[in-house]
């Protein structure tokens, strides 16, 4: 590769009190690529992508966004990321529209309306658009992460558990938002136990362990017969 | 070769427990889900302290006032003496509606833990009573029945008079409980919102034209209470003694018994205000111009479009506005008002403010907003509830107090502002230091579990208490300044804690905990 990764995680470690969540992960993931993060429960997938969110900050190494410093340029990193968290990710009393204009707002956005709309139409969310989120079935949850991470057309997409209970017309959705941040430059980082889904949406797999990473392989080998082989050899 | 269950096969049939079976398992189930929960208390240590504080107070309350100057006198001890029966009647009365507004009374275990779990309502009902007097107005009730009972029964009759009303107090607690049961049983049916609300205006109604017309110390000497209360303190090892203890016994069993039936009859059918909350449809408003306003509009409609804080802040802000109005409380004692109604909301979610988010604390920690405005928009919100709050209590025991003087408004306004940064501070204090993770979508759910939530009761109302203590005082004094003059440093005191919680919650690793524990 020539140009510089967009997303550059040095020897990451993240402890919460006597647990290390993340071990030492080093991660490089460029733009117009997506790449998969595979792994075990507790293998440190969803605290990495919370690192790169902004959410929870590194206890050691180093973590760059766009050449930004995630320690010291936290809110512009939030402002290049757009991030679909594994758990709920939405205000349980606000409507899908009323989250819609508070990530705009904040990133200052200007005509977003127009495409906000097509993407809940392509999540089939515009029905229930004015209904209050703590309604909503888990795959409904879901496909509505999707839309808000995506909505702002963000440099580095990071999705956690997209595809999560989600119905086959939620995880085109998905795919095509993928193809689309693809298209445009941005990158993207998947994570995901899915890992046919995995595959078919993403250029590169990282597999972790244990907080640390075991190998980062081309997608393609980690896909049928042989390619789950692999990565069951990988996980233990 | 077909190899699923054949339904006609007797051996595989599940055999339903016998009623008494059933209920010999609600009983266990309640002790196991007891001791679940007692495994999640974070500081154990603190959790023994405060039990046997608990013990203290009680037994302290019991004896004590025997031994004061005055005690058993025809003075103020018979007055305390006369007035008993409608303490207990009292009593009576704050266990329905403690009990009514929280839906049937607390959760043993919440409602998304319970659902994979074979817990019936049974179980459910048992454990709301065992978490009834967590509750620091539960504590208070008692201690004050057992007091004015000490301090006024004479000492041969004390220990059977304490039993008494020990007895009262736990069946009060159940009677309370099958109310609750009862009223939410119906709100959950056809119509039951609107029969339940006209219920509640018509009992306003009759006790307001009660007051009104002067008939409040007769109806208070008929009270139920007086035969209870006569029968504890009849001469020792007599029929009639006997005969109270007996009627009080069964009638608490009787009550825990019968409050099964409506819980089940609840459980069956669907809390329509929370699925009426659910399904609503928002119609889109136009985008606030600033930052802290978007932050501050989504807040605020996760608090007013939550069941619990819509129907705790009603009971909160018009409860006591009603007793002050038909009390007829001076403005001088009003003080005492939003202290309490500050405390009561910070309750209903302030305690752990961050819980608002819920799960969506994670992508909201995403957005690029400073965290300092993200605090300063929850910080406004919740002032702005318990302002409200306390503002339509004040408004409502107003009608009857007149015009107020100089001083007695500035004691007022005083109290209004000291309090509410008292109660707000402490409130994000604490929320800071002691996340939860908590869905507020039930009427019953509380922001913190039972013991963390009788701590907080327990601080807040004895500060707030005090803090109105001092600005009734003020009212008294014929100058308005000084309201202002001892105002002052509270408001600095309360803003400088206030400022140094907002400067923690700056901290990444520290936000990070927060917002981590909540979305769990």
């Amino acid at each position: 590769m020539t140009q510089p990764p967009v997303v550059d995680v040095r020897s990451l470690h993240v402890r919460f009190g006597e647990v290390e969540a993340v071990a030492g992960i080093d991660l490089e993931a460029y733009a117009g690529q997506a790449t998969a993060l595979l792994g075990r429960n507790g293998a440190g997938k969803s605290t990495t992508m919370r690192v790169l969110a902004g959410v929870v900050p590194p206890t050691a190494g180093t973590v760059t966004v766009a050449g930004l410093d995630i320690r010291t340029d936290t809110v512009a990193v939030k402002q290049l990321t757009g991030y679909c968290p594994d758990v709920g990710g939405l205000v349980p009393r606000a409507t899908p529209w009323e989250h819609l204009q508070l990530s705009a707002r904040l990133r200052r956005l200007t005509g977003w309306e127009e495409r906000a709309r097509d993407l809940l139409e392509r999540f089939e969310l515009g029905d229930v658009m004015n209904r209050v989120t703590g309604g909503f079935s888990h795959g409904m949850g879901r496909r509505l992460s999707v839309v808000l991470a995506a909505m702002h057309e963000p440099r580095v997409l990071l999705l956690d558990e997209p595809f999560d209970g989600v119905d086959p017309i939620g995880v085109e959705a998905t795919f095509e938002v993928i193809a689309d941040a693809r298209a445009r430059g941005a990158t993207i980082l998947l994570s995901t136990h899915l890992r046919d889904l995995a595959v078919q949406a993403c250029g590169t797999a990282l597999v972790l362990r244990g907080g640390a990473r075991v190998a980062a392989v081309d997608a393609e080998e980690m896909a049928g017969e042989e390619g789950a082989r692999a990565y069951r050899a990988l996980l233990d | 070769m077909p190899t699923a269950l054949s339904s006609t096969d007797p051996d595989q049939a599940y055999d339903a427990p016998g009623r008494l079976a059933a209920a010999r398992r609600s009983v266990v189930d309640v002790a196991i889900l007891f001791r679940f929960r007692k495994q999640a208390v974070r500081r154990r240590h603190l959790a023994r302290v405060l039990s046997l504080a608990f013990l203290a107070v009680t037994l302290g309350a019991a004896v004590v006032p025997a031994f004061l100057p005055g005690a058993h006198g025809a003075g103020r001890a018979f007055d305390i003496l006369l007035l008993i029966p409608t303490l207990m009647a009292g009593i009576l009365v704050l266990n329905i509606g403690s009990a009514i507004g929280s839906g049937g009374g607390r959760e043993l275990i919440s409602r998304d833990q319970a659902g994979p779990h074979p817990i019936s309502p049974t179980t459910d009902h048992l454990g709301a009573l065992v978490l009834a007097p967590l509750n620091i107005g539960w504590m208070i009730q008692a201690w004050v029945l057992l007091g004015s009972v000490s301090y006024s029964v004479m000492p041969g009759r004390l220990v059977q008079a304490q039993v008494t009303m020990i007895l009262w107090i736990l069946m009060g607690t159940a009677l309370g409980q099958v109310v609750a049961w009862a009223v939410e049983a119906l709100r959950r049916g056809p119509a039951g919102i609107v029969i339940s609300r006209g219920m509640l205006v018509a009992a306003v109604l009759v006790a307001g034209a009660v007051q009104l017309t002067g008939h409040t110390a007769r109806v208070l000497d008929r009270v139920p209470t007086v035969w209870f209360f006569a029968g504890g303190t009849s001469p020792p090892l007599t029929w009639r003694l006997w005969e109270t203890v007996l009627v009080l016994l069964l009638g608490t069993v009787a009550a825990v018994v019968v409050g099964a039936v409506p819980a089940h009859v609840a459980a069956r059918r669907m809390p329509r205000d929370e699925a009426r909350m659910e399904t609503d449809q928002h119609s889109p408003r136009p985008m606030p111009r600033s930052v802290l306003g978007i932050l501050v509009r989504t807040d605020r409609a996760s608090v007013w479009r939550s069941v619990p804080m819509r129907r705790g802040v009603l009971v909160l802000a018009v409860g006591p506005g009603l007793v002050a109005l038909f009390g007829d409380l001076k403005w001088a004692q009003m003080t005492i008002l939003p202290g309490l109604v500050a405390s009561g909301g910070a309750l209903l979610f302030g305690v752990n403010a961050w819980c608002l988010d819920g799960r969506g604390a994670l992508w909201r920690e995403n957005l690029p907003a400073r965290a300092t405005t993200l605090f300063d928009a929850r910080t406004l919100v919740l002032a702005e509830f318990l302002g409200v709050a306390s503002l339509i209590t004040i408004l409502v025991g107003a009608l009857r107090a007149g015009v107020p003087d100089a001083q007695e408004l500035a004691a007022l306004v005083a109290t209004l502002v000291v309090v509410t940064l008292q109660v707000v501070g402490a409130a994000l204090r604490w929320s800071l230091a002691h996340p939860y993770p908590v869905d507020l979508r039930s009427a019953r759910a509380t922001p913190a579990p039972p013991a963390a939530m009788v701590g907080y009761s327990a601080r807040l109302a004895t500060s707030t208490t005090f803090t109105g203590l001092v600005f009734s005082g003020c009212a008294h004094v014929p100058d308005w300044r000084l309201s202002l003059i001892v105002g002052m440093p509270c408001v600095m005191w309360s803003a400088t804690r206030l400022a140094r919680t907002r400067r923690r919650w700056e901290d990444p690793v520290t936000r990070a905990r927060v917002v981590s524990t909540v979305a769990a």
